[in-house]
């Protein structure tokens, strides 16, 4: 395969995410800007100006009509998907860490760190109402109990908010309430990815444990657990097969004094089932930061440190592929 | 006249000329004062053909020729209606179609797919006195992965070498590490990293005179008896996909490879006897 590198940030990628239909593809950096990108040939359709600062998180609702940015810049926007208007801004007291739509695309959450004084805490607001209404719903997440959270999704039917700690606890948001469902600590550190399967079913999470494991969404439930030999950055779960990408490196601190052939920057490919490492993709020059599937399942994209994304289309080997057992 | 020939799938939206980049134009004025005849585009059929003209490295006018296949793909329509909308933000400007400073068509890179065997050897040794030479397992394994990325020239393979004994070597037992200054393959002295490339070329094969018809299928098919293939690659026609009537197949173990030469050269196969001896190692890098 040929990949597409896409080369429209000046710094690390923090975060890529396809829309539903799966011709776009948007991109995040430690840059102010985002971009949102045609999967078809990797044209830039254009970016979202308005930011100060690192942009976390990102994401796009179900027509693709708005997307949501999360900032570091003490700021979380609303911004139309097509002209890259901004729609609204939501100051917070804290750089916003993670962002979503809820399935709906009615509702937003974001989630803001523990920074100068302030608690981490979590929002929600329902979009309809006027850009500076109260927010439906705001809690400070409790620190004595478990740390930030690096990243949150919707869980079904707007019931809860799945959002994964610093500390590797996964919990369980009641989203009328802001009360505690239940949590989970499987992971021994920082969970830095969560992704949801096509079925809202499963629940992969990518940690800095060197683990990725695997969910069922609704119970927090362990069902399988995948290990490697560096730091997890990112997991994204195949539509169609029982594959699972990591996407991972060494810190970004350890890399100038490592040789880039060493450099562990591959993506990597494991069976869903049997938890075993079946093939790898290289090419990005620095720790893999962002993974994401696309709806069709026949490509993949990836984002890295180096700041390229990089699109890949699946060979026929891919899918000719068959795992030996 | 040397001539380039890039097929690019998704050059249908690469099409429309109305308006050069600025990266075109900076071209432009570096090789002025030239008369290079105007680029000529041409659609016959789903091909469409642009000449172009330019100076390469060695200031030599150069005709570049680019085939692109027109893809007509159909989408639901709210993907259609957005593939027309008008660029915003940092692409306000750019013409339609890929801009070459933010998209870069990148090189080649193949999946690399890992056998079953690998994984038990490196999960077999859960003994913690073994950890160490696990790891260093490791890395040869990955390196292994490596193929033809960072190929030694100046460690050509010596070609005497008994095929038993390396193949001993890579298929050693599990809980045995051989330093790689005792490997076969590595005991042209010196290098750090002895020859990885040669180690794949010393169990790859090359198999010439099979059909037009032949797929990789049929190859793995063909050779799988002989032992655990690592990697099988068919020469391809760019445009038909048909085979051009030669293979490159890396064996995991020497042995194997040797076992498949006796065995299948002078086979006939569709129609047709094949040829199968020792690839040459690669002079190109």
């Amino acid at each position: 395969m040929r990949p597409l590198m896409l080369q429209g940030h000046e710094r690390a990628i923090t975060q890529i995410k396809y829309n539903r239909e799966g011709d776009l593809l948007f991109s995040v950096a430690k840059d102010a800007t985002p971009n949102v990108w045609y999967t078809i040939n990797g044209e830039r359709l254009g970016s979202y100006g308005g930011h100060r600062g690192t942009v976390w998180a990102i994401d796009c609702n179900w027509d693709s009509t708005k997307v949501l940015t999360g900032s570091a810049d003490l700021s979380s926007k609303l911004w139309d998907c097509e002209t890259g208007v901004c729609l609204n801004t939501w100051e917070t007291k804290s750089s916003v860490r993670s962002c979503n739509f809820s399935y709906c695309g009615n509702m937003i959450n974001f989630t803001t760190d523990r920074q100068m004084k302030h608690e981490p805490r979590i929002s929600v607001y329902d979009i309809r109402e006027p850009g500076d209404s109260e927010p439906a719903l705001s809690f400070v997440v409790d620190t004595k109990e478990m740390s930030k959270p690096m990243c949150s999704l919707w869980g079904a039917l707007n019931e809860y908010l799945i959002t994964g700690h610093d500390d590797g606890t996964l919990a369980h948001w009641d989203l009328k309430t802001g009360e505690l469902l239940h949590s989970v600590r499987d992971h021994t550190h920082l969970i830095k990815d969560m992704q949801l399967s096509s079925d809202q079913m499963t629940l992969l999470t990518a940690s800095k444990d060197k683990t990725a494991k695997l969910y069922e969404a609704a119970t927090l439930n362990l069902l399988k657990n995948y290990k490697t030999d560096r730091p997890v950055n990112s997991a994204a779960m195949s539509p169609i097969r029982d594959h699972v990408i990591l996407g991972g490196g060494q810190e970004a601190m350890e890399v100038t004094t490592t040789i880039t052939k060493a450099g562990k920057f591959d993506a990597r490919f494991f069976h869903l089932v049997f938890e075993q490492e079946f093939g790898r993709v290289k090419g990005h020059f620095g720790p893999i930061n962002s993974v994401a599937f696309h709806p069709n399942g026949k490509s993949y994209s990836s984002g890295g440190e180096d700041g390229f994304v990089r699109m890949h289309e699946f060979d026929q080997a891919y899918f000719d592929f068959q795992l030996e057992c | 006249m040397p001539s380039e020939d890039k097929p690019i799938a998704w050059a249908a939206y690469a099409a429309e000329n109305e308006k050069t980049s600025w990266a075109d134009q900076v071209e432009e004025e570096e090789t002025g004062g030239m008369d290079f005849p105007p680029s000529s585009e041409k659609v016959i059929g789903d091909i469409k053909t642009v000449i172009d003209y330019k100076l390469n490295k060695d200031d030599k006018k150069v005709k570049v020729i680019r085939k692109y296949k027109l893809e007509v793909k159909k989408t639901s329509k709210s993907v259609a209606r957005r593939k027309l909308l008008k660029k915003f933000g940092l692409s306000k400007d750019d013409p339609s179609g890929p801009n070459k400073a933010t998209t870069i068509i990148s090189e080649e890179v193949m999946m690399q797919f890992m056998s079953n065997k690998e994984e038990e050897l490196l999960q077999d040794q859960d003994d913690p006195t073994l950890s160490k030479f696990k790891h260093q397992l490791q890395y040869y394994m990955f390196f292994k992965n490596f193929k033809g990325t960072a190929r030694d020239p100046s460690t050509e393979e010596p070609k005497k070498e008994e095929p038993e004994e390396n193949a001993g070597a890579q298929s050693g037992a599990p809980g045995k590490y051989i330093p790689p200054s005792l490997r076969a393959g590595g005991s042209a002295a010196g290098s750090s990293m002895p020859s990885r490339g040669n180690r794949d070329e010393q169990a790859t094969i090359r198999v010439t005179n099979l059909s037009e018809e032949t797929k990789e299928p049929d190859l793995q098919e063909l050779f799988k008896p002989f032992g655990p293939i690592q990697r099988i690659y068919l020469a391809k026609d760019k445009h038909t996909q048909q085979s051009k009537g030669f293979a490159f197949i890396n064996f995991h173990n020497r042995e194997d490879a040797a076992k498949a030469i006796k065995s299948v050269c002078g086979f006939g196969y569709d129609h047709l006897i094949l040829n199968v001896e020792w690839a040459k190692p690669s002079t190109t890098n």
